[in-house]
């Protein structure tokens, strides 16, 4: 089986763990509690007849109180970005992160999340913001940790990125 | 190990282990019951305790530099939380240590300490969640009555779009062209839509000019010309001495917006740099809108005519450096000229603000 190590990043509050949550264990929760360090899951796939096993890093979001540790990164195989559609200023800080992780560990493969479609109505990413994202070539997904919108979708795209990668 | 260490290790809950020449572990203090859980009860007594907790091979290469440096003082890993065999969240953290010249690794169950930890970056975070709506919600609002203040705006201008052959369209494009110069010359979000305000209300003056003479099909003669050219100073009258940024700049391109780069203008012949770079922008995208757009005295020119009429205005009537700009933005400045058309004014039940909105500046690099 291959495994991989992934990371899901963004600011605090965006969804990273109930992204993980909804698609590792169908579960989701309104309130918001906050991750503190690092949570380790593991989720296993088969893409193409190939077993990928996952071993699923969710860290803390950035916020003025804590910096994602360079160490995080070591050894990492691929990333989700996620970003909350109602909280502009995440687009932003997804924005620096992802170019912190391509100066740390080079082009890897990725997937934008942008999550909470369904408060579709208060998203406050604009136009502009879309479009700059789609520019990079990466996949986005709009996605909702509590309907289940597209959450399968990134996780199993990264798997079929990492398997490409792999070779 | 004595009573003492034994207690002092029970009390932190923590288990202390030293490196190995093979950069395995061995257990020096008395296994607790969660580290024999994640250890498999494997109780060898040497461990390479990266393969039972992979967060560990992070902070491994870390705490050899640390070790190889011989600092004192201790170097965290940060906290990681496991699964311990009951489904419960166990909050571990690694700490590096020189002791006696030993490479020396604790693991500490951090317990109620990580729980107060959360407690506190939770209140943080909620804090700066409530923060960030609050501003979310002022900056709202703050748009709302920026869309009053240009709804008034447009509704004003277009009091004199019942007399004369200007239609609120070219108002309203007037404005947009205005504000995509002034993105595009690095201006402030503030000056930015003051501009597309201001710039509306360029000919409002004609407001005070007899209908013979406005609406007048044929050449002016001189006297009424010069009748005409009052209009700037009505409109700056009207729209000035007030303490509002946007009519004070309103006020100026009343007044400025027919001088001339070469100092020919009116009302004061200002030239170059005199004439206030709001109404050297104004002139511009005046030029521009009059010529590409039929009036009763012309046709449309296309393209490449209003192109090269405009070029020949370089430095005579027009700001060379400002109209370099706005050959640069012409994409833009055609998507507004195709995107606000009098057809679509007309409908007399579209909101103006609208019409503004259709226009995503945000194009404008």
């Amino acid at each position: 089986m291959i495994q991989k190590k992934i990371c899901l990043l963004g600011s605090f509050a965006v969804g990273k763990t109930s992204l993980i949550q909804q698609h590792i264990n169908s579960l989701f929760s309104d309130k918001y509690l906050t991750t503190v360090g690092v949570k380790i899951d593991k989720a296993v796939f088969e893409i193409d007849g190939k077993q990928l096993s996952l071993m699923i890093w969710d860290i803390a979001g950035e916020d003025d109180f804590t910096n994602i540790r360079p160490a995080y990164l070591r050894g990492l195989d691929g990333y989700i970005i996620v970003i909350d559609g109602s909280r502009n200023s995440t687009v932003h800080k997804a924005l620096s992160i992802h170019q912190k992780v391509v100066e740390s560990c080079g082009e890897i493969p990725v997937v934008f999340a942008i999550n909470k479609a369904d408060i579709k109505h208060e998203w406050e990413v604009t136009e502009e913001q879309f479009s700059q994202l789609k520019r990079t070539d990466y996949p986005v997904f709009e996605t909702s940790a509590k309907s289940g919108q597209s959450v399968d979708s990134i996780f199993s795209n990264l798997g079929g990125q990492l398997l490409q990668h792999h070779g | 190990m004595d009573k003492l260490e034994e207690l002092i290790y029970n009390s932190f809950d923590v288990v202390v282990f030293k490196k190995d020449t093979n950069g395995k572990f061995i257990i020096h203090s008395r296994p607790t019951d969660w580290l024999l859980f994640f250890l498999n009860h494997n109780s060898e007594g040497t461990y390479r305790l990266t393969q039972y907790f992979p967060y560990l091979g992070c902070f491994i290469d870390e705490a050899e530099r640390h070790w190889k440096s011989g600092k004192i003082e201790a170097l965290t890993s940060g906290p990681w939380v496991e699964a311990d065999e009951k489904g419960h969240e166990l909050a571990l953290e690694a700490s590096a240590i020189k002791i006696d010249g030993e490479d020396i690794l604790l693991l500490q169950n951090l317990g109620e300490k990580y729980r107060q930890e959360v407690q506190r970056l939770q209140s943080l975070r909620e804090g700066l969640l409530s923060q960030e709506k609050l501003e979310n919600e002022i900056a709202k609002r703050t748009r709302h009555v920026q869309q009053q203040k240009e709804q008034i705006a447009i509704k004003l201008v277009s009091l004199t779009s019942y007399r004369d052959e200007e239609t609120e369209a070219h108002v309203k494009r007037i404005g947009l062209y205005a504000a995509a110069m002034a993105k595009a010359l690095g201006w402030d979000e503030q000056r930015i839509d003051d501009i597309r305000i201001a710039a509306t209300m360029h000919d409002i003056g004609k407001i005070g000019i007899p209908d013979k003479i406005l609406l007048k099909k044929g050449k002016l003669t001189d006297e009424e010309f010069e009748i005409m050219k009052q209009h700037t100073e009505i409109g700056a009258n009207l729209l000035g001495d007030s303490n509002i940024p946007v009519l004070n700049m309103a006020s100026t391109i009343a007044l400025c917006h027919h001088e001339r780069w070469d100092g020919q203008g009116y009302p004061h012949g200002l030239r170059e740099k005199e004439i206030p770079v709001t109404a050297r922008i104004v002139c511009i995208v005046d030029k521009y809108d009059a010529l590409i757009h039929e009036r009763v005295y012309k046709k449309a020119f296309s393209e490449d005519v209003v192109t090269k009429l405009m070029k020949e205005m370089s430095g005579r009537s027009l700001d060379p450096e400002l109209l370099e700009l706005f050959f640069e933005l012409l994409p833009i400045m055609q998507r507004i000229c195709s995107e606000v058309t009098d057809k679509v004014t007309d409908n007399r039940n579209q909101d103006p603000y609208e019409l503004l909105e259709e226009i995503r500046l945000s194009d404008i690099a």
